[in-house]
């Protein structure tokens, strides 16, 4: 949720809705840069991109124009422009999947043909430019609860993007001689119309620089009444933010970064930081220098140690696995006096260090759901269901647990002599209400099940959920068994306490 | 004969519609897993709710009210007093036409804090649809549309007008809503060019069915799976003798398992004299219509009025449904259809009744003498006389 559906003109279509932008030296070769951007946040398995959409990273020179709370990062003007475009679908035979192609226009106007979701991707005759496209897993985490700063689990967890990656031949691609350190933004614009237009043409759905720029500074929420400033953001132009609403978002920057300085009740920003480090935040790009070295913590050193009025020691930039939110909000909260960690400590699967560097995406986690109404009271069916030791279902022959509370397992032998294994997660009997965990015994990963009792009319339902992901076997195996499984369960429930009228 | 020639307007680029069917599949099904992992994440239900929505709007798919319905019923499991549940409840409600049931959800979403916009937004689409407080709906719609215009403002603005029999501002209106997209989602211009081909087809007095086949062929362009466009331009085709289109049209959407697509295809099939495979059309047909209408009597009656009133012929069951569709809304085309049903049915009292119910809601609005109703009745002829607003039940002094 970098910059994840952060605009009413974006919930259109969602693959041309950016949400994250990389830049970092490649884990392959010091001598190759990365640049990579994704859309359509919360793909699923089939997701392609759209035809209609130029997909741009757009790198400028930038300098450094001034210290502490001068400070400034200025951009040339020359553009290195790298513009993807993707096809339409190509249908396969015999109802197999459909095949999307992609070509890349690169600055010195080389063309690069390839197949989305091709692992290896493609590379230019001269090997200057490699390409891939297509779905892979969401490297961002997000295990905040921004408004209120509470910890919480990955926001995004198992989710999928749309990922454009880019590696590069570092001095030919930007030309490094002349200056090292840049500024890379992403942007989506629609493919031109095919005759003069009537209306008038947007110049591009999304933009994006550094990360959560629109959902967590100009669009801060915990600034409850303020104005949405995001679609206004959305359709300013890159590295040129109209003079006449600098001083709107400027204003805003400042009012936002107070806010965040203010979270945990202590100012550890004097006024005149804040303002200057609002100024930083207004050029919105994402800087890296391809001179010095990029890790997963060098995200935002360069602006920090400009700010704090001396020489940036890395190369800035942010690499997949760079924990970019924790990183910020320890900044804006409170000056890195003490760094705050979130609920995770990273994305559902980590990068890797070779091409294309995001990781492969993940399955979708499949869920069965099952419910029964019963018209006994729902602390009466929960005095029978809520212990987790409790024998209750009828294709369980006994149960034994190991432990107390939360984290006690529990050893289910079935009436066919299987063996299953489960970690109570969490309980709340005043809510009738217990997670658990599968470890062993039924061929599923990320298994998960809920089991609640809620009132209902007169009477009660009990539901039953389980999540999971199908290990080497087909899905519909799987589900069947634990489809069975839940249905066995709440029918004797049905049986034992009436169904409600 | 349909005049093909292209329609004189600069069509908007878009994404091509399989790659966003396909990702709406794909995202749809990914909202339900993340739902189904954390239901009271903020904007999820939301998001499904839209994305369920252009299931069954574009791709005939019935599966999506049940699909919402259990999305509402798990919301009312884990998050019952919200002002959200209350509002997605009520949206719901409004798309099975449970009105009634609507206007109490929306009701409590107002009391437990739900935005007014998205309240407002919501109570201008039930008063629509049932042809209450219209006049107060047009300013609404009018205000809405009068800034930077969006789709989802202009284009039940157009449908309004349209009904109000505004043809040729609601025609503008809507090639005002192409003129000024400016997002790259089929979805949204299949759906302008669909009202603008029902616009021409099916509402102005004197139907223009080329320039509606124009329109038609245009959302199918962009849309190549939209079930309603398909079955919309296959009844102009088969009426101009085209049969050999219109089942070209069709065959592709019977996968939809829409009952719209097989009483078009009997038709057609009767049309060329091959009536046993036109019986088994018929067949799916009905039941496919008894089995929503099973499930969602008020959402489909009309639907089910008019099916059972022509090719599938049981005048009474027509009539029935017209009736419910009459008690839930008194529109005037509700009025109408239940007129010519009941006349259908051989009841003429009952059809004078309706008549003279008819006559007395809606006669002192101008549009009223473009209704079969309103035969040799004298109409108003300004839409501003504040006479037009229908008359409901009590009002009428």
């Amino acid at each position: 949720m970098s910059d994840h559906v952060d605009g009413p003109r974006q919930i259109g279509d969602p693959a041309a809705d950016l949400s994250d932008l990389f830049a970092f030296t490649s884990p392959e070769d010091a001598g190759r840069t990365v640049l990579a951007a994704n859309v359509f946040p919360s793909a699923g398995p089939s997701a392609m991109f759209s035809n209609a959409i130029n997909h741009s990273l757009v790198v400028r020179r930038v300098i450094v124009a001034g210290f502490g709370d001068a400070a400034k990062f200025k951009s040339g003007d020359q553009e290195y422009r790298f513009n993807c475009r993707f096809s339409v679908l190509e249908r396969g035979p015999g109802g197999t999947d459909p095949t999307q192609r992609g070509t890349c226009t690169f600055p010195d106007g080389q063309k690069l043909d390839f197949v989305v979701n091709d692992e290896k991707g493609a590379s230019t005759p001269d090997g200057v430019f490699r390409v891939f496209a297509g779905l892979r897993s969401d490297p961002f985490f997000l295990a905040w609860l921004p408004a209120v700063l509470k910890k919480a689990p990955n926001l995004l967890q198992h989710d999928n993007v749309l990922s454009i990656v880019i590696e590069f031949d570092t001095r030919r691609g930007l030309d490094s001689d002349k200056g090292s350190l840049f500024g890379v933004i992403a942007e989506t614009s629609p493919a031109l119309r095919s005759a003069s237009p009537i209306g008038h043409e947007p110049p591009r759905f999304d933009w994006i620089g550094r990360p959560e720029q629109t959902n967590m500074r100009l669009n801060n929420p915990a600034m409850a009444g303020t104005d949405d400033l995001r679609d206004l953001w959305n359709q300013q132009t890159p590295f040129a933010i109209a003079d006449e609403f600098q001083p709107v978002f400027r204003q805003r920057l400042i009012d936002s970064l107070t806010n965040w300085d203010m979270r945990d009740g202590h100012a550890d920003w004097t006024p005149a930081t804040l303002a200057a480090s609002a100024n930083v935040y207004l050029d919105d790009f994402l800087l890296f220098d391809v001179s010095k070295p990029m890790s997963d913590t060098s995200f935002l050193e360069i602006e920090k140690s400009t700010l704090h009025g001396h020489a940036y020691q890395t190369g800035g930039g942010r690499t997949v696995n760079a924990n970019v939110i924790d990183i910020m909000i320890t900044w804006m909260v409170n000056n890195d006096r003490e760094f705050l960690q979130g609920g995770a400590t990273g994305a559902t699967k980590p990068g890797g260090n070779s091409f294309p560097y995001l990781a492969s995406p993940n399955s979708q986690l499949q869920t069965v759901v099952e419910s029964v109404d019963l018209s006994a009271q729902a602390d009466q069916v929960w005095a029978l269901i809520g212990p987790f030791d409790g024998t209750w279902h009828p294709l369980i022959a006994r149960i034994r647990v190991t432990g107390t509370g939360v984290g006690q397992l529990r050893t289910i032998e079935t009436i066919d002599g299987k063996l299953i294994i489960e970690r109570l997660e969490a309980i709340d009997n005043s809510q009738r209400f217990y997670r658990y965990a599968g470890i062993s015994g039924i061929q599923a990963s990320d298994y998960t099940g809920t089991l609640d009792v809620k009132p209902k009319g007169t009477g009660s339902s009990v539901e039953w959920r389980v999540q999971y992901l199908a290990d080497d076997q087909p899905d519909f195996i799987v589900k069947t068994i634990i489809s069975t499984l839940l249905k066995t369960g709440l029918a004797s429930l049905q049986a034992r306490f009436g169904a409600q009228k | 004969m349909i005049d093909d020639t292209c329609l004189e307007i600069d069509f908007p680029v878009a994404t091509a519609g399989d790659i966003a069917v396909n990702n709406l599949e794909s995202a749809r099904q990914q909202s339900w897993s993340r739902f189904w992992q954390e239901p009271e994440r903020p904007g999820i239900a939301e998001c499904i709710v839209e994305q369920e929505q252009l299931a069954a709007q574009f791709l005939g798919d019935m599966g999506a009210l049940d699909r919402l319905g259990t999305l509402v019923n798990q919301l009312a499991r884990v998050d019952g007093e919200s002002a959200r549940t209350a509002l997605i409840h009520a949206q719901f409600a409004a798309m099975i036409h449970r009105f009634a049931e609507a206007k109490v959800h929306l009701g409590q979403a107002r009391v437990r804090g739900v935005s007014p916009d998205a309240a407002n937004r919501l109570s201008l689409s039930i008063d629509q649809a049932c042809g209450t407080r219209l006049q107060a709906v047009l300013e609404a719609r009018r205000r809405r549309a009068a800034g930077p215009g969006r789709l989802e403002d202009l284009v039940p603005l157009g449908a309004l007008l349209a009904d109000l029999g505004e043809f040729e501002e609601a025609d503008q209106i809507y090639q005002r809503a192409l003129s000024e997209y400016e997002e790259v989602s089929p979805f949204a211009i299949a759906w302008v060019c669909f009202q603008l081909g029902v616009l021409w087809g099916e509402l102005v007095p004197e139907t223009q069915s080329s320039r509606a086949a124009q329109w038609y062929r245009k959302a199918i362009e962009y849309l190549p799976c939209y079930v309603k466009a398909r079955v919309h331009l296959a009844e102009i085709y088969a009426h101009d003798g085209r049969t050999g289109d219109a089942e070209a049209l069709l065959l592709p959407a019977v996968a939809s398992g829409d009952p719209e697509v097989y009483w078009r295809l009997a038709d057609v099939m009767v049309a060329t004299e091959r009536f046993a495979d036109a019986e088994g059309q018929m067949q799916a047909a009905r039941s496919g219509f008894e089995v929503l209408l099973g499930k969602y009597l008020l959402a489909f009656a009309d639907h089910g009025a008019e099916f059972y009133s022509t090719s599938g012929n049981d005048a009474g069951r027509a009539f029935e449904l017209a009736s419910v569709n009459l008690a839930n809304r008194p529109t005037l085309r509700a009025f109408e259809l239940a007129y010519a049903t009941a006349v259908g049915a051989g009841v003429s009292d009952v059809a004078g009744e309706i008549l003279a119910a008819a006559k007395k809601r809606w006669a002192a609005t101008p549009f009223f003498c473009l209704s079969p109703l309103a035969a040799n009745d004298r109409c108003s002829d300004v839409i501003d006389d504040p006479r037009w607003c229908p008359v409901s039940d009590g009002e009428l002094t």
